[in-house]
């Protein structure tokens, strides 16, 4: 199940939301968090979906906001700018 | 579930009905253009509704020209790594509390309005087991409004009828062409968005080529796919709805494009003309267009042309 679902937001991630303009206030953007959610916490990422959802709404300011958060010791930025 | 829902019915057909009332002393009240017309009614009144969240969106990308330098250099530092890139444009967007993105929640919001038009309009369609109609109230549409809707027509073919709920060639007819416009409206939308009110990006050609492949190949399919299942009705709300993102689109880009945009040097291009112009009718002599100030210019604020430093000797 939370198989399909990932799948299913991946299939509208390459297909259809590449289409429109960007509009999610956040990042991860919202089907990414839903994606990380749904995989990782099953049933409660459903809801934290909605909870995101509802907070990308025209009177929030937005951010960086992960479902479940990056290691810290990844960083991809430090490599190769020397 | 119907603690959810009826609301929604009563919502969506209400409004519906409302338009039909106000309709029926210009159109009659079993006509088909009273009942087409009230559904485009509903629309209407949904995009006046969200006109202040776009306005409000227009109004912080506007905003955004202070944070240009920020931005500017966020693109340096993090060329090669997209995602870094965004994660802090998203945090620098926060701090100053403008953020020019439109938001996910209104479109997610629209859609159990779309749905319960659906089920509303799907009710006046419904047959018994023995394929006689028997059609359902939902909301305020019963009794003779029940029965007058089951019978109304758009360009010949009943409102409430899908492309594979009936038999009837017109209704066929009708589902293509306006899934056809549902196709072209969206596409067009997009494409004037890409060529003239977007900034010039360095990325933005190949993004453009990409999302014009999917609009022109990917969209006509899923729309015929889904659109097949819509009955008439939806298609008009769908297509109507598209309608409207176009013109408020080229309203904006018309009238207050974004900076840095094509359409907005464009505006700019023809202000300067107009001033040329008013000027040589004014006083009858060309003052140098290049001397006025560009704060002048209307109330779009650009960026302004900082003053050249002269070396001193």
């Amino acid at each position: 199940m939370r198989g399909l679902i990932v799948f299913l937001i991946n299939l509208y991630q390459k297909w259809i939301s590449p289409a429109f303009p960007a509009r999610c206030k956040y990042y991860p953007s919202c089907s990414s968090y839903a994606a990380s959610a749904i995989s990782n916490y099953g049933f409660r990422g459903i809801f934290m979906t909605i909870w995101r959802l509802m907070r990308c709404n025209p009177w929030s300011h937005g951010g960086v906001d992960y479902a479940v958060k990056p290691l810290q010791t990844i960083q991809k930025t430090s490599v190769g700018v020397n | 579930m119907g603690a959810i829902l009826n609301p929604l019915y009563d919502l969506v057909s209400g409004v519906i009905i409302i338009f039909h009332k106000l309709l029926t002393p210009v159109f009659g009240a079993d006509s088909g253009v009273t009942w087409s017309l009230s559904i485009v009614g509903l629309v209407i009144l949904i995009r006046i509704i969200l006109i202040p969240l776009f306005v409000k969106q227009i109004k912080s990308q506007r905003a955004l020209t202070a944070l240009q330098p920020h931005m500017k250099a966020i693109q340096n530092k993090y060329k090669d790594d997209r995602q870094k890139q965004s994660e802090e444009m998203m945090k620098l967007y926060k701090e100053h509390k403008t953020n020019p993105l439109a938001s996910c929640f209104p479109i997610i919001a629209q859609a159990p309005i779309f749905f319960a038009l659906f089920t509303v309009l799907n009710g006046i369609a419904a047959k018994n087991d023995a394929g006689v109609p028997a059609p359902i109230a939902r909301g305020f549409l019963k009794g003779e409004y029940l029965e007058s809707a089951s019978q109304a027509t758009f360009f010949g073919a009943k409102i409430s009828q899908s492309f594979l709920g009936s038999p009837d060639t017109t209704v066929k007819i009708v589902t293509v062409i306006l899934i056809f416009i549902m196709s072209a409206t969206t596409f067009t939308t997009q494409r004037q968005l890409m060529v003239k009110g977007m900034p010039k990006m360095d990325s933005s050609n190949n993004m453009m080529l990409q999302q014009q492949k999917i609009m022109l190949y990917l969209f006509p399919v899923i729309f015929a796919v889904s659109g097949v299942n819509f009955p008439v009705g939806v298609l008009i709300y769908w297509s109507t709805t598209n309608f409207w993102t176009w013109g408020q689109q080229y309203y904006v880009i018309k009238r207050n494009p974004t900076p840095g945009s094509p359409a907005y040097e464009e505006l700019q291009q023809k202000r300067k003309h107009k001033e040329k112009q008013e000027n040589r009718e004014q006083s009858g002599t060309v003052i140098d267009p290049e001397n006025t100030e560009p704060d002048q210019m209307g109330e779009v604020k650009g960026q302004r042309k900082q003053p050249k430093k002269k070396k001193k000797k």
